[in-house]
């Protein structure tokens, strides 16, 4: 998931916050393992100088799709925390970490990493915003055991951002791609377990 | 004949620039005696008329009229003789060249060169600025003398006698009064004569000129708005419709489309791009929407450099102005106007 944070644009203090609505495709394993689903989420943003920081929050309901194998739909609760320095041109880096914890607890694997990254943000227009990340996510830790090699967890957002009502009110849409090039090992030598998620997020903010 | 009418017309044209009449009889029959061509008569009434009492102005005339009659007789050492008696009592008398017989107009000039007077006094109308500007004054002296030019005038403690020239002259001279006293400041105001006297030997002439002064304020100067030629630019301008945003928002989307479908895990099927297809379709839509709107106005900072740079100009232009003005409003504006003239020779 992404949020876009207008890091060109080097102005005085902001904040904003709002509601989003998610969805998203999450795979494991293998490809009998996909679910697909919709939640909720919140999104909030504050600008600081050469810096800015997202925080995003979401709940989405995944429900197993018809051409897998899957039968018990789950719950994944997201954190995503992402601060950004403002580097130069369209470029800022990023630093954050993400929690995605999955209920029933063994339904799907909950997991929690650092992100590194970066981001390019272009004004298209006047109050139109777009950006593209991505970036590595290292250390990551899963509920059902498992490693993940230096260059495995890889993450890629696109946003779009739109201010409205002299900026008081942003419409945001976000999209993010997570992949974790998961491995298990039960004794009988490393297997492959990879995670896939990709989420697209759709939401009103209100400027303060 | 001619030459009888141009001295006729001469004297007539005296007598009328004069405003005076000549009222005694014998100084009148010997001037009907010389515009009938009767030179003997017209001499002795003339002679006989200077022997008995006459105005200054009659007595100039009869002179006068002896000058032409002598003229016209070519007996040109007495008419400048007689020339010179009316240089004398009228020194700034001239004759009409147009008008006056060559050998009359002769005489005329030899009698100015063989005595002394100065004349034609003149002192120009001006007005300006107390210290920055000069007061033209200049006269003809029909002799080599030394001249002395001076001031006087002024009353009380104002009173004021300043000598302006003293100098060998000879013809005319022009002199260059800056109308300061001593210590640099402009003249009070009030009335004052211009008094040029001229001494050669025993014989000295002197002739005034009355003149005004009159202090008035010195105009201040009006502040700038603009420089002359200079206008302010617009500190804006509206770029021209660019395909950028559309092309920017495609490679954007492209990028994280192609890298989520390079990315993914082929162990987990094929990627689902239904929520970056969504998202990117949002992005692109909004890229074509900017393409096709106005674009915002952007600093243009030659411009606004420009228009700084005009800003400072006219400041620094007006802080001279407001320098020039408190100097100006302690000045002074000095108006020289000649008021009436006399000469008097002796």
């Amino acid at each position: 998931m992404l949020s876009i944070v207008p890091s060109f644009q080097l102005s005085a203090q902001h904040f904003a916050i709002g509601p989003q609505v998610v969805f998203g495709d999450y795979r494991e394993v293998s490809s009998d393992l996909q679910y697909r689903g919709s939640g909720i989420g919140a999104n909030a943003t504050l600008e600081w100088k050469k810096f800015s920081a997202d925080i995003v929050l979401s709940k989405v309901k995944y429900k197993p799709t018809s051409n897998g194998t899957a039968t018990t739909e789950f719950d994944a609760s997201e954190v995503d925390v992402r601060l950004r320095y403002y580097i130069t041109g369209p470029v800022s880096g990023e630093l954050g970490f993400i929690n995605r914890k999955a209920d029933p607890e063994f339904e799907a694997q909950s997991v929690g990493a650092i992100t590194a990254g970066a981001q390019m943000a272009y004004l298209l227009g006047p109050g139109v915003r777009m950006a593209l990340h991505g970036g590595l996510m290292f250390g990551a830790k899963y509920s059902g055991g498992g490693t993940t090699s230096g260059l495995g967890a890889l993450q890629l957002g696109l946003g779009l951002a739109v201010d409205a009502l002299h900026r008081r009110v942003r419409v945001t849409g976000d999209y993010g791609f997570q992949r974790f090039s998961r491995k298990t090992d039960d004794g009988s030598g490393p297997l492959p377990a990879p995670i896939q998620q990709s989420v697209g997020r759709i939401g009103i903010a209100v400027a303060l | 004949m001619k030459a009888q009418a141009l001295v006729t017309a001469a004297i007539l044209s005296g007598t009328t620039l004069a405003a005076q009449t000549i009222q005694n009889p014998t100084l009148r029959r010997a001037q009907q005696a010389f515009d009938n061509l009767d030179y003997r008569q017209a001499l002795s009434g003339g002679r006989a008329a200077l022997r008995e009492r006459l105005s200054g102005f009659e007595r100039s005339r009869a002179y006068e009229l002896l000058g032409f009659t002598y003229s016209g007789m070519d007996s040109i050492l007495k008419a400048v003789d007689a020339f010179k008696q009316v240089v004398l009592l009228e020194p700034e008398r001239t004759l009409d060249p147009n008008r006056t017989s060559p050998k009359a107009l002769s005489a005329f000039q030899v009698a100015l060169t063989q005595v002394l007077v100065v004349r034609q006094l003149v002192v120009d109308s001006v007005t300006f600025v107390g210290g920055q500007g000069v007061v033209p004054v200049r006269y003809t002296v029909t002799q080599p003398a030394r001249v002395v030019t001076r001031v006087v005038g002024g009353t009380g403690a104002a009173s004021t006698s300043l000598r302006i020239d003293s100098t060998v002259a000879n013809g005319q001279v022009n002199l260059r009064w800056p109308a300061r006293l001593p210590n640099g400041d402009p003249v009070p105001a009030g009335n004052y004569t211009v008094i040029v006297e001229a001494a050669v030997g025993q014989n000295s002439f002197s002739t005034s000129q009355p003149i005004r002064v009159s202090h008035g304020t010195v105009d201040t100067v009006a502040h700038l708005t603009g420089l002359p030629g200079y206008t302010e630019l617009p500190e804006t301008e509206v770029p021209p419709k660019s395909w950028r945003p559309m092309g920017l928002a495609l490679v954007y989307t492209g990028v994280a489309l192609a890298g989520t479908s390079a990315l993914s895990n082929g162990d987990l099927g094929s990627p689902s791009l239904r929520e970056g297809g969504a998202i990117g379709a949002g992005i692109v839509l909004a890229g074509f929407i900017m393409t096709l709107k106005k674009p915002a106005p952007q600093a243009a900072r030659g411009n606004v450099l420009y228009n700084q740079l005009l800003r400072e100009q006219i400041a620094r232009r007006n802080a001279e102005i407001a320098q020039e003005n408190t100097r100006r409003r302690q000045q002074v504006a000095l108006t020289v106007a000649p008021v009436s003239r006399s000469g008097v020779g002796r």
